[in-house]
């Protein structure tokens, strides 16, 4: 008998008892019916009244949670009425999960939001100090005459990069709101801060490993994982739309093992837990690492053709060997950039096939007859006498000794076997994957936890492989935007590094030193200065720091050191603009503010990072109040700006991009802004960039607006094609085995520059989080569930679902011991500075440890300080970043900067009564 | 007899995102009145919910009689509260953004509050609804019979025309998954969306759902994954089925991560105590988890289960046994 068989029947019999149940429990009813009958329903037609609405149109919100989930939206009476996912999407690859529907609850308030208390509806000039909050209603007119005057002041006296125009990320994951921006940028020359390291995202360790900081595929890759390790990344609240992969593959019978200290929703949802002692990341890995080794569970000829694993390291100078070390002076073969391996066929070390300063280009990393050793010691005979050489694989083992389970078991709080265990199910899994979000480069070693991913990924064959290797983003291609960014000028954009701009312009040094003692700010100071005199970053000290527009962006929020970045660097501008829809604390202390439309109100399109679909944005109703979308206000700013320098007379500023003379020319700004009217509106714009981009269907902007989504080119695996949109780097090293744009060529985890070797960095290692003295406790942040960054924390009904205020995460015990109970504030401190929130008590917060979502405003706090009052790190900026001249590793904006970090810092709390009246206090940022 | 129309959800998909509530809260309850209603609410369990202590409100029916319980508290529902914006931002004074007054012990108060000693801590997330109870207690303690059971699909309504706000139906539901609109008087609640189940579309939780978790469709169907779910495979079972409503409204129970031992290896020991899984889902959840796990086990061996396959829904629209017509 099948269960089908046994189910019908005991369903039958069931609903036969349930149906007695009935009769005999409403048969007075159903006497009283007969004799009065009741009819019911008549009312039901308000509800389906209710689901009723005039017009619908597709769209999406096209912002930094980089979701772009396609959507419904529905108006009614004029207004949007409610939002509802479009929901049907495709697969990538056989055998997987569809992506629909998507979506989230912070995309299903919008309809509600965009008419929300919060919104700005006309341009606003202060009226009162700054950050006081009295504002006067002005004109487009007034507001772009008065901002073009004084930009047109600071770019003739001081230079345009004296003007900082950060653009956020309220704006730019909408294409032609980022191509306007950008095409502003290259126009007139500010200087634009770069957002990722920036915000502390950018996994530099994968830059140093791969070449390329972004490796990632589809998010439809997840559910062919075997094995994944959910690394310091909480994909269930953070990826809210994708993150049914991850279920998905458990149930498909993959491991799902997330490591993170707290049990974050991600951990509850995983088939195992593992919770390292925070910011030891690296040592697990490492650990991880020997065990591999030691099991010798290696794919050894994907090690040897794709890895600097079996390059030849000199074992006197530590530094690789190379055709300068072979070949004199002079000689056709001494070339710093050939590297070599000993070949176990013919018993010689042999050039390490496209190495080279100019390898040829048809060369690929395939080995041919080579048999690359990866374990021994041998003599190789050079001009000045014979040295011994050995390999990466090598000195790799002999680092991982210090690695043992056993030996790392204090350090990460976990036992021996369960690191042991994870380790076997990894390398025993085919594939396994590491999915990584930002939070590892966050700490400011953040890159050696990425290289030991690496080296797991690289040791088991995964890199690149379909359902392994490390996840982090993908950023799709943005050539169309670039070719209206630099249309008729080439590139002459000036991208700062935002953690450099504000140690330059920020008491970051300062702080640094009194928080983590003097010693500590004059090592990195040190390091600085000797990086900006060897040429390898610039001196942003040198460019004076007058104007900021703040497009869409929120650093009062957010800043590392924020505290003190606000009371500095911030307030010293002259001038600060803010385009923004919704009011934040950057609004509040700006001097204009210009209302921008909503999501809604515009045309646009997104594209998603790990979704192959191209999402169009389109206006379900006008813009309320005189809110524009960005182009619009870029255009009337250009339009300004041009006035002023015609009323002025002002001829064309010299400038210099790139080492090269140009000049800018102002009064011609607004026919350059628009492509001498090519482009009218946002409209022009979008088919301008769909028409000129890469992997991109062409389709009319009418066509992709009935749609909704239309699937990119080349994207119908869990790995982006060739002819896609999206970055192919990796697998045309993994696949097509293309060198790596790396010094070696290959994916390279020893990195023999002098500042490595000096700081023991050479190889992936682990070094402790730093603390600050006499504070005990770790407090860890993650991006929030309930909100884009600093974005929608202030919606209603969100809010009412949170704790109606800011929360942290706080272990029992800790709160205990000192007298906190639930619910209660506390105050957060340590010696940079302190903030008031609501202690929120779980037991699922590792001891001595706090965790906090970003993102909450500064003005929904007492005192306006929010938890950049106690993150003291603006000025940790560690010296192997700073370095150059060598191969890969180069200061390039954005992909290998610094990283602004937020993590390395301790703290303590206390309880925090509120006396008398509830108020804000004096506001905390002002100087005197 | 008529017909059923039910939902499963899978509790080892759902991550807490309150999609579902922001949808059901935009699409049924946005009027003045309905500011503390969620038809559909997510609460972290263990813990005290939505209504706060609503288990402790009695109703139901015990030994076939109809209890009627408290009347849960307005200030144990939180709600919406609008802020200060215009205050905080643009009237001169230093007070901080915030609700306009304090929303109290808020629907998700507990979101995230794990019980238990870490690391072996637990805690999972419950989203709950209008059971559409085949034996409804709120129908039963109606005085002017304005709750009624439609013949076609099973819904429970409560005819806006016929109520006049005796509330004795929020007394005897045991879920406390009724509430009153104290604008207009009457007592309202989850509709299951019907106006759009006629229309063949699923309700807007569970269409709206991301986690793809939440299936629907009528009980009969046999070729359906409801009734795949609950009576073949039996791993979906109703919450508290000791009230003895007979909801309509199925769970697949939670299996949380490997515990720990007291040296910190991994434990076979179940994270969640059995004992508390029994409170919720009665004594079936033994069997339903030991199917759960020995199909997980299957799929980790490489061999084929049904169960899980059923679970994945590899087609979105699979979750949906109503025809599902676009609507745009």
């Amino acid at each position: 008998m099948s269960q089908v068989d046994i189910g019908r029947r005991e369903f039958i019999q069931s609903s036969g008892v349930l149906a007695a149940g009935l009769s005999l429990r409403y048969g007075a009813l159903s006497d009283a019916v007969a004799e009065t009958p009741l009819v019911y329903g008549q009312w039901e037609d308000l509800m389906r009244q209710k689901w009723t609405w005039d017009s619908v149109v597709h769209g999406s919100r096209g912002v930094n949670c980089t979701g772009h989930c396609a959507f419904n939206i529905y108006v009614k009476n004029g207004i949007v009425w409610r939002e509802e996912q479009q929901g049907e999407y495709g697969h990538s690859g056989e055998d997987t999960p569809d992506y629909g529907p998507r979506g989230c609850q912070k995309g299903l308030r919008q309809a509600k939001y965009m008419y929300g208390s919060q919104r700005i509806l006309y341009p606003l000039k202060r009226a009162g100090k700054r950050g006081e909050g009295r504002w006067e209603r002005i004109s487009w007119d007034q507001a772009t005459r008065e901002i073009a005057g004084k930009f047109v002041d600071y770019a003739v006296e001081h230079g345009p990069e004296s003007i900082s125009f950060a653009m956020g990320t309220a704006m730019i994951l909408k294409r032609a709101a980022l191509a306007a921006l950008f095409r502003f940028a290259n126009l007139t020359g500010v200087s634009v801060p770069e957002t990722f390291a920036g915000v502390g995202d950018l996994p530099i360790g994968a830059h140093m490993t791969l070449g390329m900081a972004l490796p990632c595929d589809t998010m439809a890759a997840v559910f062919k994982s075997r094995c994944c390790l959910i690394w310091m990344c909480n994909p269930a609240a953070t990826r809210i739309p994708d993150a049914h992969f991850f279920w998905e593959a458990r149930y498909n019978g993959a491991e799902i093992i997330t490591i993170s200290p707290d049990f974050s929703p991600t951990a509850m949802r995983s088939s195992k837990w593992v919770n390292p002692k925070p910011g030891t990341d690296a040592a697990l890995a490492m650990a991880m690492v020997h065990t591999i080794l030691a099991d010798r569970s290696i794919e050894w000829d994907y090690v040897r053709e794709q890895t600097d694993l079996p390059f030849l390291v000199r074992t006197d100078n530590r530094k690789f060997l190379r055709g300068t070390d072979l070949y004199p002076s002079g000689h056709e073969n001494a070339d710093s950039n050939v590297f070599y391996l000993w070949d176990e066929a013919t018993g010689s070390a042999v050039r390490a096939p496209a190495t080279g300063e100019k390898p040829d280009e048809n060369e690929t990393l395939q080995l041919g007859r080579i048999k690359p050793a990866l374990e021994g010691r041998w003599a190789v005979d050079t001009p000045d006498g014979q040295v011994e050489v050995t390999t990466v694989f090598e000195l790799v083992k002999k680092l991982a000794e210090d690695y043992a389970p056993e030996k790392v078991s204090e350090t990460t709080g976990l036992h021996p076997d369960v690191i042991r265990e994870v380790a076997r199910i990894f390398s025993s899994a085919k594939p396994a994957m590491i999915y990584a979000g930002y939070r590892s480069a966050k700490w400011l070693h953040g890159d050696k936890i990425q290289r030991a991913w690496l080296l797991m990924c690289a040791l088991t064959g995964n890199t690149g492989r379909e359902g392994g290797g490390m996840q982090t983003t993908q950023l799709p291609k943005a050539d169309g935007v670039m070719k209206y960014a630099f249309a008729g000028t080439g590139p002459r954009l000036r991208v700062a590094a935002l953690s450099l701009w504000d140690y330059a312009h920020a008491n970051h040094k300062e702080v640094t030193a009194q928080v983590y003692g003097e010693e500590f700010a004059e090592y990195i100071d040190r390091h600085h200065r000797e990086s900006v005199a060897r040429g390898w970053i610039p001196d942003y000290a040198k460019t004076p720091w007058k104007m900021a527009i703040f497009a869409g962006l929120n650093p009062a929020n957010w800043r590392a050191s924020g505290k003190s970045w606000r009371e500095t660097a911030f307030e010293d501008l002259e001038t600060i603009v803010a385009t923004t829809p919704d009011w934040s604390t950057t609004a509040m202390y700006a001097d204009y503010v210009l209302p921008v439309a909503h999501h809604y109100e515009r045309q646009d399109i997104a594209l998603e990072g790990r979704t192959p679909y191209m999402q169009v944005i389109d206006r379900a109703v006008p813009p309320v109040g005189e809110s524009a979308d960005d182009w619009e206000i870029m255009a009337r700013l250009a339009r300004a700006i041009a006035k002023v320098a015609v009323e002025r007379g002002i001829p064309p500023v010299d400038d210099h991009i790139y080492g090269r003379p140009i000049k800018r020319d102002f009064s011609t700004l607004e026919e350059q802004f628009t492509l001498d009217g090519q482009i009218g509106d946002t409209r022009d714009l979008v088919q301008f960039i769909i028409d000129n981009s890469f992997g991109l269907p062409k389709i009319s902007f009418d066509e992709l607006s009935a749609k909704g989504i239309v699937r990119v080119d080349d994207a119908e695996g869990t790995q982006f094609g060739k002819q896609s949109a999206y970055n192919y780097q990796l697998l045309a090293s993994v696949v097509d085995k293309q060198p790596y744009k790396t010094l070696t060529a290959r994916q390279q985890f020893y990195i023999d520059h002098d500042w490595f070797l000096k700081e023991g960095e050479q190889l992936p290692m682990h070094r402790d989080p730093i603390s600050i003295k006499g504070y005990p406790l770790r407090m860890l942040m993650g991006h929030a569930r309930h909100g884009v960054h600093s974005l929608y924390r202030d919606d209603s009904l969100l809010l009412s679902l949170q704790r109606g205020e800011p929360d942290i995460y706080v272990n029992r015990d800790d709160a205990q011991e000192r007298g906190v109970a639930d619910g209660e504030l506390i105050r957060v401190f340590n010696s940079y500075g302190s903030f008031i929130a609501n202690a929120h008590l779980t037991s699922g917060m590792q001891p001595g440890s706090l965790f906090m979502y970003h993102g909450w405003d500064p003005m929904m706090f007492r005192n306006r300080q929010n938890f950049g009052a106690v993150i003291p790190t603006g000025g940790l900026i560690k010296p192997t970043s700073l370095v150059g001249d060598y191969g890969h590793l180069n200061f390039k904006t954005p992909d290998n900067v610094p990283n602004q970090t937020f993590s390395d810092f301790t703290c303590d709390f206390e309880r925090y009564s509120e006396t008398g009246h509830e108020s804000a206090g004096n506001t905390g940022l002002g100087r005197s | 007899m008529g017909k059923q129309v039910a939902m499963v959800m899978d509790l080892n998909k759902c991550i807490g995102c309150q999609a579902c509530t922001a949808a059901c809260k935009s699409l049924w309850t946005d009027d003045e009145g309905q500011e503390y209603m969620l038809w559909n609410n997510v609460e972290t369990r263990p813990g005290p919910g939505y209504p706060r202590d609503w288990e402790q409100d009695g109703g139901g029916f015990a030994d076939g009689q109809l209890q009627y319980g408290e009347l849960p508290e307005r200030s144990a529902h939180g709600g919406e509260i609008p802020l200060n914006h215009e205050q905080a931002f643009s009237s001169g004074t230093e007070i901080r953004l915030q609700q306009k007054e304090p929303m109290g012990y808020g629907a998700n108060q507990d979101e995230d509050t794990s019980s238990g000693t870490y690391p072996n801590n637990y805690h999972f997330y419950l989203p709950r609804l209008c059971n559409h109870c085949t034996k409804p207690a709120c129908l039963e303690a109606c005085p002017v019979r304005a709750i009624y059971k439609r013949e076609q699909d099973g819904i429970v309504l409560v005819d806006q025309d016929k109520c006049q706000g005796i509330r004795m139906c929020n007394r005897a539901c045991p879920y406390d998954k009724v509430y009153f609109n104290y604008v207009i008087k009457k007592s309202q609640k989850c509709i299951f969306c019907f106006p759009r189940v006629e229309q063949g579309v699923a309700p807007a939780c569970a269409r709206q759902c991301p986690g793809r978790l939440r299936f629907v469709g009528m009980l009969e169907d046999e070729d359906g994954p409801i009734h795949k779910l609950v009576y073949q495979w039996k791993v979906a079972l109703p919450l508290h089925p000791e009230y003895g409503t007979d909801p309509n409204v199925f769970y697949v129970p939670p299996i949380l991560p490997s515990s720990f031992d007291e040296q910190g290896r991994f434990s076979e020991d179940p994270r969640v105590p059995m004992d508390y899984l029994r409170y919720l889902f009665g004594p079936e959840v033994d069997a339903a988890l030991i199917t759960m796990h020995e199909e997980i086990e299957r799929k980790k061996a490489g061999k084929a289960s049904e169960l899980m396959d059923l679970l994945i829904a590899r087609e979105w629209k699979s979750l949906f046994n109503i025809p599902d017509v676009r609507v745009a």
